[in-house]
């Protein structure tokens, strides 16, 4: 079937993967960008539709133009450094303070974990239980303990944002390969050796899984961190504008925290990149969007 | 210790043994268990290897044939019995002994010279790994890979990167090479043809090589004697001697001695397994 497909209708080489999918329908012959844009539309134009007949509240749900309008209205706020602006811009400092914090503890803690026996006897089991808890409960507790400025949000951006972290880093360890294990113990390798020059690096597309998670959890972990603990940031206002059902303002807000998380997540796939050129699978790439 | 840095010293010539000319490598009487599962996997084993000569190691799985490599290694302990390596008991893994499996195991983000020089680099840092790139050149071009010095294994074939494994494996100058079924993961005329290759390399630098195989043709190939080995317990139950002259072309194997070796090795492998279903 696959092979027929292959042979006749589409001359162009594909991997086994391609061809299972391949089932030489129209579907497949549209190219992606505009398969996207045309689904895209189809959504907006549902929106608009079931605005216009007045399916529902214009309150509750503004339409496609009015939300347009109001995010022009905030990208003029922020271009030109209003109060949407400031609070954008604490919201990256959260957010990136948040997720570097989290990767630098994640990486350091899975290596702890994933290196002696004590971390994957003792600790992991504790980090199993402590990433099952609803972690953005904590918020309250730590806007008690490190007050209503900008601490207690990048405390919570790295509590929400480490633990995928710690998980990939110690799995990546662990999922080095015996024999080249046995290989670096005949060439008497050193602990430190043996992680520095094989399993550090072996693990390096797990770890970066681990931090695309952490990019998009940091957002999530900053934003939540300012709905419950004030402050002055995204969150704070989003909080403020959903109180005055101004939805059409909450959607034009939500757009740049997705920009602000997808940059994040961009720079993390990009470094990805540069750093695993030796990978030529991109097994990895469909994780972290959690 | 001393002897360790002269073999590394003498660019690759094998160094002499010390006590029994001859002798690379006496194993008596030597015995593994595996205490957690009441299992013995080998039992008194006795094997000489003779300077510059091949052993091929034959048997069923779970005849304890890899573990018998990893044990010369170094890399598991034995439970008795005594294993000498020019004269010293092997304790842990050594500088005088070389290794390779049947997968390349080369680091994927290193080229292939510096995939060569990775025993070097572990044992004396960069700088001295880097004094030595000469020599690894030499090495990947004995194996016919010179232009690919700066090649990253994800860009190689499968039998251009255990090429490189070799000469990762001889990089230090060891006394023994320790091959566990280096080709197994190889297309047939890959394989015949690496095996080929392995031949004119041990045959040029005099070396004194072990290599545990699951194929008969292969094991009499390469073969100065062929260990075969049956399973519960690991034992050796016949070493078949292999006289054909070298160096041996792929021609061999039509000849009615080759042909008479493989049934003789096949027969022993017979006479294993009936002993290990009784």
């Amino acid at each position: 079937m696959t092979q027929v497909a292959r042979e006749h209708t589409e001359p162009t080489e594909m991997s086994d993967a391609e061809a299972l999918w391949y089932s030489g329908s129209w579907i497949d012959r549209i190219p992606q960008p505009i398969a996207i844009l045309t689904l895209g539309a189809l959504m907006l134009g549902t929106w608009w539709l079931v605005v216009q007949i007045g399916y529902v509240s214009r309150i509750l749900l503004p339409g496609p133009a009015e939300t347009w309008d109001e995010l022009m209205d905030i990208t003029g706020n922020i271009l030109t450094g209003g109060h949407v602006g400031e609070a954008l811009w604490i919201t990256t400092q959260e957010t990136i303070l948040g997720f570097l914090s989290a990767a630098v503890l994640g990486i350091f803690l899975g290596v702890v974990v994933g290196e002696t026996r004590i971390g994957q006897k003792a600790v992991m089991p504790y980090l199993v239980a402590f990433n099952a808890l609803p972690k953005v409960a904590f918020a309250p507790v730590f806007v008690a303990w490190f007050g209503f400025g900008i601490n207690s949000k990048i405390v919570m951006a790295l509590f929400i944002a480490f633990f995928p972290v710690i998980v990939s880093t110690a799995a990546g360890l662990w999922a080095v390969d015996t024999d080249t294990l046995m290989l670096f113990k005949s060439m008497e390798a050193g602990r430190w050796q043996t992680l520095r020059k094989l399993k550090l690096p072996s693990a390096l597309p797990y770890i970066f899984a681990g931090l695309k998670a952490a990019a998009v959890f940091a957002v999530v972990g900053a934003v939540v961190g300012e709905y419950l603990g004030g402050g002055k940031g995204m969150g704070e206002l989003i909080r403020l504008a959903s109180q005055t059902l101004r939805i059409d303002r909450v959607f034009a807000m939500i757009f740049y925290l997705g920009v602000l998380g997808l940059l994040l997540f961009g720079a993390v796939a990009l470094a990805e990149k540069k750093l695993l050129f030796w990978q030529k699978s991109d097994t990895f790439d469909i994780q972290g969007g959690v | 210790m001393a002897q360790q840095i002269e073999s590394v010293g003498r660019s690759g010539q094998q160094s002499r043994p010390v006590g029994d000319v001859d002798e690379v490598v006496k194993i008596t009487n030597l015995s593994k268990t595996f205490h957690r599962r009441g299992l013995t996997a080998l039992e008194g084993v006795d094997l000489t290897l003779r300077h510059g000569t091949f052993t091929s190691v034959i048997g069923p799985s779970g005849c304890g044939k890899s573990t018998l490599l990893k044990i010369m290694a170094g890399l598991i302990p034995r439970s008795s019995g005594e294993i000498l390596l020019n004269g010293m008991p092997v304790t842990g893994p050594r500088q005088d002994i070389g290794i390779m499996f049947q997968q390349p195991t080369l680091l994927p983000w290193r080229t292939s010279l510096d995939n060569v020089l990775l025993p070097i680099e572990v044992k004396s840092g960069s700088a001295a790994a880097r004094e030595q790139s000469d020599k690894a050149m030499q090495l990947l071009e004995l194996v016919g890979l010179k232009g690919f010095e700066e090649v990253r294994p994800f860009e190689l074939s499968g039998g251009m990167a255990q090429r490189v494994a070799i000469c990762r494996m001889l990089v230090t100058g060891p006394s023994i090479l320790l091959l566990d079924e280096p080709f197994g993961a190889l297309d047939e005329l890959t394989r015949e043809y690496m095996n080929f290759e392995l031949q004119r390399i041990c045959l040029e630098r005099d070396a004194t090589t072990f290599m545990v195989t699951h194929a008969i043709p292969e094991a009499v190939f390469m073969a100065d004697q062929v260990v075969v080995m049956s399973a519960r317990p690991g034992r050796i139950v016949m070493i078949v001697d292999v006289d054909l002259p070298r160096p041996r072309s792929l021609d061999v194997m039509t000849t009615p001695e080759f042909a008479t070796l493989v049934r003789s090795v096949r027969r022993s492998l017979d006479m294993g397994d009936l002993g290990a279903d009784e």
